[in-house]
């Protein structure tokens, strides 16, 4: 078993190396990079629910300013994603 | 048909790139998308000139079905967009862009509801271009109502922060509006194409194909063109 380990391992080359860190890397960049904006938007979310509850007839102008502050807390995660992107299919 | 979209996934992030050479430049274009852009503007003129013959009536007679329809969206439109400018007039002005712009991308997501398309807006170029046209946008308008001394104002008013400012709206601004459109539609492309691929194409795909296409591309359009709004209330704003 150890014998067939280490054959395999020595079949790895230094491309392949690459290739795993960087689908490891776009993983993590986009994993990591999406908890802040979920926590943000999901604060966003839970305060004009609060704010409807409170005065319903307030629904239409908090739900515009919601989706615009839920687009604002969204956009760490499209950096997020740009950088995944780049490293999937731009990095060499 | 699986071989097909397993070929698909493969070539994933690549573009077939036609190169033209003129004088000493190169201009690179992707054929597909610009075709595909152009069909998503034609569909938006088909919708203009079928309504023009629909809404054609006396107007004694009461209003017809298309009437009453075209007056709820315009209600949403105006409600919903228009009304976030800070001043009312500005909005009405402002309605033939801002409606164009919905509409067009609009009609850019949906295109992926049709057999054999693809949606246009999961091109990063295509977005980016449209996120640099409301930023000339908002810098016309920016010019217009406070004139070249308010854009000077805005980006060196405390000359200490105009790299920081020059960075964050210049720069960062168009690329996460465009982004945040391109990655959106690229992400429901890339998860809807997996699932045909890797589950039987029979009943998930409708379901897949209603949330996705339809709700998240009329979101998205939304949040695009909200953020155009406040992007362009913001340059108008006084101080």
């Amino acid at each position: 078993m150890l014998q067939e380990a280490q054959v395999a391992a020595g079949g790895v080359s230094g491309a392949d190396l690459v290739q795993v860190a960087k689908f490891l890397a776009a993983g993590l960049c986009m994993g990591i990079g999406s908890l802040g904006p979920g926590i943000g938007i999901g604060n966003v979310v839970a305060h004009a629910l609060d704010s409807t509850a409170r005065q319903p007839e307030m629904r239409g102008p908090l739900f515009s300013t919601m989706i615009i502050g839920c687009a604002f807390v969204e956009t760490t995660a499209i950096y997020a994603l740009l950088v995944s992107i780049i490293l999937l299919f731009v990095a060499k | 048909m699986r071989e097909q979209l397993g070929k698909l996934l493969e070539h994933l992030g690549q573009k077939e790139v036609a190169t033209w050479h003129i004088g000493g430049f190169a201009i690179q274009v992707d054929p597909k998308t610009i075709v595909l852009s152009a069909i998503a503007s034609i569909l938006v003129l088909v919708l203009a000139l079928f309504l023009r013959r629909a809404l054609r009536q006396p107007i004694e007679e009461k209003p017809n079905r298309t009437q009453g329809a075209l007056d709820i969206a315009m209600d949403l439109l105006d409600s919903q967009l228009l009304g976030n400018f800070s001043s009312p007039g500005f909005g009405a002005r402002m309605l033939p862009f801002i409606g164009t712009l919905f509409l067009y991308v609009l009609a850019s997501n949906w295109l992926s509801l049709l057999p054999g398309l693809e949606a246009p807006t999961a091109d990063p170029n295509v977005t980016i271009g449209l996120a640099l046209m409301v930023l000339v946008m908002a810098h016309y308008y920016l010019v217009r109502t406070k004139g070249l001394r308010g854009l000077g104002k805005e980006y060196f008013s405390p000359w200490w922060l105009s790299p920081i400012k020059i960075l964050s709206e210049l720069v960062a601004r168009p690329l996460s509006h465009g982004f945040r459109l391109f990655g959106n539609v690229f992400a429901e492309f890339v998860l809807v194409t997996i699932f045909l691929a890797k589950l039987e194409p029979f009943v998930v795909p409708i379901g897949l194909r209603a949330i996705f296409g339809i709700g998240f591309g009329l979101i998205q359009a939304f949040v695009f063109t909200i953020l155009t709004v406040a992007y362009i209330n913001l340059a108008i704003e006084k101080h």
